[in-house]
């Protein structure tokens, strides 16, 4: 008895631990989303919405040639920025985690990666506009070098911008993961293949780059998950030309139609689901973190 | 390839790395500089002058460029991300003390709470508005539905951080106060919670700076009074000056000095806890 007693009390306990953040959750996350879905099924007149069941809001945005190309940007752009990420940001994440001997200079140099974070996100965005611009920085420096003659129009206010903004600001989430697995390989493995003889290409692909895949992954759902949900960057730096379905979602909400923006979160969402999905295929980070 | 010759050459490639995520912010430190009001939001620079940060605080004569709408917009997102910090910190510590038992259901738990981080903002901006607007008919705030929209989003980091302190933590005291007879209430209150402070001024710091900076939640859910990323945001569409650069300056030393507040609350705990260590050993 003596034992039990305690035992149901601290049951009792965590529950009322767990309450509140649960309710807060159930409330303000599922229920909204559960909201998006069933609205997405809703009557839209000119300036109203009402709750008779419908699938008119589906056909017309797959009857939409915008509304579709919108998916197909949003899925272009969201591949080749997390490509992107990738490529730029695994051998910087190699020489932090792995190369970088010392333990001050890799955790400094990981902080100087993550203090943007701590800057305003839109600031972050806006910074890009006097860099691309005509007469921006990149422009003005290319043609101080004689490299080109006139400037390049196409850096800001078009898919390219986008692409450059969002890596940017979106590369830091890949370099952390992949920095933090690389920096818990046990050393003497590459020692001893070293030893016997392996090349550092041999060592990078039969050790270093698969110890490194769940960071990978890691970033790779951060990264998608930022990206596929992006509006402002795409709004700020393509002078509205990118239309993602993030900047679908706003303008519908801006003229209050509400069934159409839910019909495009619920598209959302299932892109996200398949996404991440995917990514958790590939290694099962239960047992790898 | 020879990995004496690929130090250098990713140490080289590590200099850019970093100069391509500051470049931008360079550059716009410096145009905030640009001589005013006739200086536009590009090189060269006319001549060197802190007008735009005058411009900034009204100190300047008026002119056709109108001052940046931020002074109450400050004043809801501190309020703001105050509100969202404690709410959200109070629900990690909570949960995460919960999580240090095992019991049926953890494994939905915890992936509900996360949800919270992976969600786009956008999503849950949307479907929180839809439900205020169309469900429950209350009218969207910064203080009502976009408060909530924030505390989604940054409780689950408040609570993963709290996870990582609490997982490291070792429970015996906290066994030897029980054993003691003191109430589990203030064994937390005694015994736990000071050894879990610097945890906790973690998770602060992730609260109070993700909410404060926080914009397509508060996008969708926050109605008509603007907060500040969203008088910001307002600025893009316009043409834009560099008033909005030397704002960022502005808005970067701020984030800077919470860092700094935080770094030195944290090693004066670290201290603390050291001495009371160093008591224990000579008692």
């Amino acid at each position: 008895m003596s034992t039990t007693a305690p035992s149901t009390e601290r049951n009792g306990y965590t529950s009322w631990l767990l309450a509140p953040g649960v309710f807060w959750m159930i409330l303000f996350l599922v229920a909204p989303i559960m909201m998006i879905v069933y609205v997405s099924f809703w009557t839209q007149t000119t300036f109203a919405i009402n709750s008779t069941l419908t699938l008119d809001s589906w056909k017309n945005f797959f009857s939409s040639e915008a509304y579709v190309g919108a998916l197909w940007t949003t899925l272009r752009l969201w591949l080749i920025v997390l490509a992107l990420t990738f490529i730029i940001g695994y051998p910087a994440a190699l020489f932090v985690g792995l190369l970088v001997k010392s333990k001050t200079v890799s955790t400094v140099l990981l902080v100087l990666c993550v203090i943007p974070f701590w800057t305003s996100f839109l600031i972050r965005v806006l910074a890009w506009r006097p860099m691309l611009g005509k007469e921006g920085a990149i422009n003005i420096i290319l043609q101080e070098l004689g490299l080109i003659d006139s400037p390049i129009e196409v850096l800001l206010f078009s898919e390219l911008s986008v692409i450059i903004g969002m890596t940017q600001i979106y590369v830091v989430f890949m370099v952390g993961p992949i920095a933090f697995m690389l920096g818990r390989i046990d050393r003497n493995i590459i020692e001893a293949a070293r030893d016997l003889g392996a090349g550092f290409g041999r060592i990078f692909w039969k050790i270093i780059f698969p110890l490194s895949l769940p960071g990978v992954v890691v970033g790779a759902i951060f990264v998608s998950v930022m990206v596929l949900g992006e509006f402002a960057t795409s709004g700020a730096l393509s002078g509205r030309k990118v239309n993602l379905l993030g900047n679908i979602i706003v303008t519908q909400v801006g003229s209050l139609k509400w069934a159409m923006a839910s019909v495009v979160g619920v598209i959302l969402t299932i892109l996200l689901g398949i996404v991440v999905a995917g990514f958790l295929r590939i290694v099962d980070l239960k047992s790898e973190l | 390839m020879d990995s004496k010759l690929l130090k250098p050459v990713l140490a080289v490639y590590v200099a850019a790395f970093i100069l391509f995520l500051y470049g931008p912010f360079i550059v716009l430190g410096i145009l905030s500089f640009q001589q005013g009001p006739e200086g536009g939001p590009q090189f060269p620079i006319i001549e060197w002058s802190t007008y735009w940060y005058r411009h900034l605080f009204g100190l300047t004569p008026p002119s056709r460029i109108a001052p940046l709408p931020v002074g109450e917009a400050l004043l809801r997102s501190l309020t703001l991300a105050f509100m969202t910090m404690v709410t959200a910190t109070v629900l990690g510590v909570m949960a995460a003390q919960a999580f240090r038992r095992r019991f049926k259901g953890a494994g939905i738990v915890f992936y509900l709470i996360v949800l919270g981080m992976m969600v786009p903002g956008v999503l849950t901006g949307l479907g929180t508005s839809l439900l205020a607007n169309n469900v429950v008919g209350v009218e969207r705030h910064w203080w009502t539905t976009a408060f909530v929209a924030h505390v989604v989003y940054t409780f689950p980091f408040a609570f993963l951080v709290m996870l990582a302190i609490l997982n490291r933590f070792d429970g015996s005291v906290e066994e030897a106060a029980w054993s003691l007879g003191v109430s589990p209430a203030r064994t937390f209150r005694k015994v736990t919670f000071p050894l879990i402070f610097p945890g906790v001024l973690s998770a602060m710091l992730f609260a109070f700076t993700l909410s404060f900076d926080e914009f397509p939640r508060t996008l969708f859910a926050s109605g008509r009074d603007q907060t500040l990323p969203l008088a910001i945001y307002g600025t893009f569409s316009v043409e834009i000056h560099p008033n909005i650069f030397a704002f960022g300056v502005m808005t970067t030393l701020f984030s800077f000095s919470l860092l700094a507040i935080y770094g030195i609350l944290m090693g004066l705990s670290v201290r603390r806890a050291k001495k009371i260590a160093m008591q224990e050993d000579i008692s």
